[in-house]
């Protein structure tokens, strides 16, 4: 047996392993010690061919101000610093180009900047649901979406990095909701 | 091949009984061209590779539904325990080494690759990941690259030409990075290099393979043409046409691209290649000879000189063209120069620091002297006993024909009675043709 061919498969095969490995692990983290921040959504969407059924969410703040002297381009990783106004709900206060030294902030990336403002890309859009909730999520999202309270986006919040932990509706699990409205 | 020796030795014994090859001599070519049964038929690697196919996807399926009743780690498991299954089984075939079977190791390569990207996608449905299928699916082709080296699996080889063509052709936006953008594409093409030609070269690549990777290169570097064009200046005027020569001129680099001596021994429809790079150069060259397109061409060669990209595909062309003219294929080089065209006028415009009418309409009318010089050539060559194409020449020259009329300001009438000229000329051309060809009768025995 030819030794170069089983050492590069054997690279392979760890490296098929590793790569799904760091994303649990780094996930796991932010989901474990990341601060829970609850952002209000906007508009949802259906189908990935090989994900599955899933709800687009898109947190309402869309954009945020770029400070004096800070050059914003296209596609560019910046740092939002977030903070949590009276409603509970998170809103970012600063972007800015390195880490911040204190408070939650999350790695995001830009879109474009025009008049001091900078439209932003959340680093989460999808919540992936089960395809015999999906039709009956479609349905709550819709109702939802436009009520005062609307839908809120629950986010494990660590070290820069945001996971999307659940979807809520005032206060109550997205899942719990459904499981009760399928019945 | 082993379908031509096998039909081969299907015939041997009726031709002996035929008294066409003497029991020797059959014996002889029975020796010459032996049946490998060790190898296995195109039917049996199909079928593994459709079997593979389905459990991936079946894989990909059940982990769509999303089962949400199942706690994390279990879904994990769901993840990670088809792929050890894979790799296992890969590294068995991968053990046995020659001993296994090509439709074995073709399905094992194939199925650990749809279990790499079902536990890829596992993951970020379990974790709710962000990101575009763009991104999924360059991470996916990536990792399964390796088993084309070490499997030398045609159908891991096929998803991954696939999947970096697609992957570059999503990433045709401007603002990218060049590692993020189609750029990307001629590294991750020599990402096969390790397989073909591999390392001691192996067997020639098969002709599926070939269409695959040639189709592929298309559609690879053609959006890379189009994202350099974008890049440079998004209200680029006649950027289609920036492009246009951007990708002519890949298409003569195909057409050129360098063959060892087996290869051009080979017929040419085993040479994709050559085959879509000359259509294409076909098509441009014809399209040149009307007028107005020949100056959009013009225009679009002014713009794209000024891009790096362009003066990568001259360098490549021209290390090509050397080769070419060392093996003496006049063929394609003459319908490769066809890309060459424009530059005679572009050079005056620079020079004379100014653009002219004459100048404007000369890259039309050297496509159409060049292609009726071709036409020419291919029927000439046929009469005086060498190795020509009088048919194709023939066709040539008619579309010539046609086309300058069509483009001309001859009444209706005129274009009418010049297309029924043309029609019998061609006709007549062809039954002349079909007279010269026939075979002289055997004489009596």
């Amino acid at each position: 047996m030819k030794t170069l061919p089983i050492i590069i498969f054997g690279i392979a095969a760890l490296a098929q392993w590793a790569a799904p490995l760091a994303q649990i692990w780094t996930h796991e983290q932010t989901l474990a010690k990341g601060t829970l921040i609850r952002l209000k959504c906007v508009a949802p969407d259906p189908y990935d061919p090989l994900r599955g059924r899933f709800l687009a969410v898109r947190p309402e703040q869309d954009q945020a101000d770029v400070p004096a002297g800070m050059k914003v381009e296209r596609g560019m990783h910046v740092f939002a610093t977030l903070i949590t106004r009276a409603d509970g709900l998170a809103t970012i206060s600063q972007l800015s180009l390195t880490p911040p030294t204190s408070g939650d902030f999350i790695r995001l990336k830009t879109r474009y900047a025009y008049d001091n403002k900078a439209t932003i890309e959340w680093p989460f859009e999808r919540f992936y649901i089960n395809e015999k909730l999906a039709p009956e999520a479609d349905k709550w999202f819709a109702e939802n979406i436009r009520t005062a309270q609307g839908i809120i986006a629950e986010v494990r919040v660590l070290n820069g990095r945001a996971v999307l932990a659940d979807l809520s509706l005032g206060g109550k699990p997205f899942r719990e909701i459904l499981k009760e409205r399928v019945k | 091949m082993n379908s031509h020796h096998r039909w081969l030795h299907e015939q041997l014994p009726q031709w002996e009984r035929d008294g066409i090859v003497t029991a020797e001599n059959a014996r002889s070519l029975r020796q010459r061209h032996p049946l490998d049964d060790s190898t296995s038929g195109v039917g049996q690697i199909v079928m593994g590779a459709l079997g593979a196919l389905l459990i991936g996807a079946g894989l990909i399926a059940v982990i769509g539904y999303n089962w949400d009743d199942f706690s994390r780690p279990v879904r994990l498991l769901f993840a990670f325990l088809p792929l050890l299954a894979a790799q296992i089984a890969s590294f068995r075939v991968l053990q046995r080494g020659d001993a296994a079977a090509a439709w074995v190791r073709e399905t094992v390569a194939l199925l650990q690759a749809l279990a790499t990207g079902a536990c890829i996608a596992i993951v970020s449905q379990i974790y709710n990941l962000g990101g575009e299928w763009p991104d999924f699916l360059f991470w996916w082709m990536l990792l399964s690259l390796p088993l084309v080296w070490v499997l030398r699996s045609q159908a891991v080889a096929i998803f991954y030409l696939i999947a970096i063509a697609t992957w570059s052709v999503s990433q045709i936006e401007t603002g990218r990075a060049w590692h993020d953008s189609p750029l990307l594409y001629p590294l991750l093409l020599l990402g096969l290099l390790p397989w073909w030609p591999g390392w001691p070269p192996k067997t020639a690549l098969s002709v599926s393979v070939r269409w695959v990777m040639t189709i592929s290169a298309i559609f690879g570097l053609c959006s890379a043409a189009v994202f350099v064009c974008e890049q440079s200046d998004r209200f680029l005027s006649f950027q289609f046409e920036t492009a246009m020569w951007l990708w002519t001129l890949t298409a003569a680099a195909f057409a050129l691209f360098p063959l060892n001596q087996a290869a051009f021994e080979e017929p040419t429809r085993r040479k994709p290649q050559v085959v879509l790079g000359s259509l294409w150069l076909l098509g441009y060259g014809l399209a040149m000879t009307n007028h107005e397109i020949g100056r959009d061409i013009l225009m679009g060669v002014s713009r794209s000189i000024k891009l790096p990209w362009c003066w990568g595909l001259l360098i490549v062309l021209i290390l090509f063209v050397l080769h070419a003219l060392r093996r003496r294929r006049w063929a394609v080089l003459s319908l490769s120069s066809i890309v060459i065209l424009p530059l005679p006028s572009w050079l005056t415009m620079n020079a004379m620091n100014s653009v002219s009418q004459s100048m404007l309409s000369l890259p039309s009318w050297l496509a159409t002297l060049h292609l009726a010089a071709i036409g020419l050539t291919l029927i000439v060559l046929d009469f005086s006993g060498r190795r020509g194409a009088p048919r194709f020449g023939a066709l040539l020259l008619s579309v010539l024909i046609i086309l300058r009329m069509a483009d001309s300001h001859f009444s209706l009438l005129a274009k009418g009675v010049g297309f029924i000229v043309v029609g019998i000329a061609f006709l007549a051309f062809n039954l002349l043709m079909s007279r010269r060809r026939r075979p002289s009768t055997l004489p009596a025995a």
